[in-house]
């Protein structure tokens, strides 16, 4: 068995071999914002999943408009491959695809195993900031058929439709409200949405350098947990990265038809007057 | 316990207020630029700590791992130490910025610094709030340790 879209990954060393390809754009999405900055994959320039994609007053992401102004900046044209990695097994590299993806961007790819493999194998990792001529990106109209709002998600419980929580095991049961000199970030509840199933992200990669299991290991991880081909999916987790991973894995690995990616997630739910909890 | 005179008293300990003011005047790319100096500023943590180290309980994945532990210097001021991962600079260069204020203050100097003393800094602008919150966190963290090497 093999992945169900694996053009949808390539390895370091076509990165590697790709750096100076003008028709391929290298794209750093790390949690950690400075990481670019102490160094880098030639080449690879920085889209930040707070500064870069955010929406800049509201809780939202970037407006059709701003992000075909930060995908010009980037001299990416609408037939650019872009390849992603990042820091934490690709959390915010697959948060950053995801939403490509949104507005349209087809051509986009992960670097299986992120920053740690490509540090891992020694690669080089340098300081200098690319820049590009500008282009005139033209992005498509956002394809919310990839993510879920809370009104999808109130759907989804009463239609008994899966949801799968991808935050570890104390975040799921609501116990890590009680964390020691952590102040929550953002959620006064604790617990889960009713009826989702408890798939931590991190089952889906290799602890030892990042890069994502088998196909095989991946379906009887997600089919195990009654999370099958046939169901419309959303997921979710804190802010919306570490399941943008999840959708990433289901959608493309497995191959999944319908999945979306809740990135209001926990600091909403968890907010949000009059749902439901279960813990 | 707390002297109650921290709830009023707004002035900073002298190395951190001027860290605050450096802040307070940079650009958004000095900030960040700034902010790695300091992640890269931090000293390892000393070996007599290791042991310690070894036993700190590890923390929900989304959080980076934060040690800290102090000790009282021979003049009785407090200084603190940390270990945090070098694949986490903007944790690094935060509570970097708290080490840098704050080690050599005596007790009192350490509880009057207020839980919101960055907001002149405008790092919002530069980092998330999650992030500050953290930050918010290592201070408070720092408060108890001392709280706990002022009572030993």
């Amino acid at each position: 068995m093999s992945y169900a879209h694996p053009e949808y990954l390539v390895d370091t060393e076509w990165v590697a071999q790709h750096k100076d390809d003008p028709t391929v754009r290298i794209l750093e999405s790390d949690e950690d914002p400075l990481l670019y900055a102490i160094g880098h994959i030639p080449g690879a320039a920085q889209v930040d999943w707070f500064s870069t994609l955010q929406h800049p007053l509201r809780r939202d992401f970037l407006t059709k408009e701003q992000f075909e102004e930060v995908a010009s900046k980037l001299g990416i044209t609408n037939d650019t491959t872009v390849v992603f990695y990042g820091d934490k097994s690709n959390w915010f590299a697959c948060y950053a695809l995801w939403l490509f993806q949104y507005y349209g961007h087809q051509n986009v790819r992960i670097m299986n195993g992120g920053r740690a493999k490509w540090e891992q194998e020694n690669r080089p990792l340098i300081k200098d900031v690319p820049s590009f001529s500008a282009t005139s990106y033209k992005a498509k109209e956002a394809d919310k058929s990839i993510r879920a709002f809370r009104d999808d998600v109130f759907k989804q419980i009463d239609a008994k439709k899966p949801l799968v929580d991808v935050r570890s095991p104390k975040e799921y049961s609501g116990e890590l409200l009680h964390m020691p000199n952590y102040p929550q970030e953002g959620a006064t509840r604790g617990g889960h949405i009713p009826g989702a199933a408890s798939i931590p992200w991190a089952q889906a990669v290799n602890e030892a350098d990042s890069t994502f299991k088998t196909a095989e290991e991946l379906k009887t991880l997600y089919e195990g947990k009654n999370i099958k081909p046939d169901g419309e999916i959303i997921a979710y987790c804190r802010i919306g990265e570490r399941s943008s991973l999840t959708w990433f894995v289901l959608k493309y690995l497995l191959g999944y038809p319908t999945v979306k990616n809740y990135d209001g997630s926990w600091t909403e739910w968890g907010n949000l007057v009059d749902a439901p909890i279960e813990k | 316990m707390y002297p109650r005179s921290f709830v009023v008293n707004m002035t900073l300990p002298k190395n951190l207020q001027e860290i605050v003011d450096d802040f307070a005047s940079m650009s958004r790319e000095e900030k960040l630029e700034t902010l790695i100096a300091y992640a890269e500023s931090m000293p390892d943590l000393p070996e007599r700590f290791q042991e310690e180290r070894a036993k700190m309980e590890a923390v929900p994945e989304c959080m980076t791992p934060v040690f800290l532990i102090g000790e009282k210097d021979s003049n009785g001021a407090i200084v603190f130490y940390l270990d945090i991962p070098k694949q986490s600079p903007t944790v690094r260069g935060l509570a970097s910025i708290l080490t840098n204020g704050l080690n050599g203050c005596s007790l009192e100097q350490i509880l009057s610094v207020p839980a919101d003393f960055y907001l002149p800094m405008n790092l919002q602008e530069a980092v998330s709030q999650q992030r500050l919150n953290g930050f918010m966190g290592v201070l408070a963290h720092m408060k108890q340790v001392a709280v706990k090497l002022a009572a030993g």
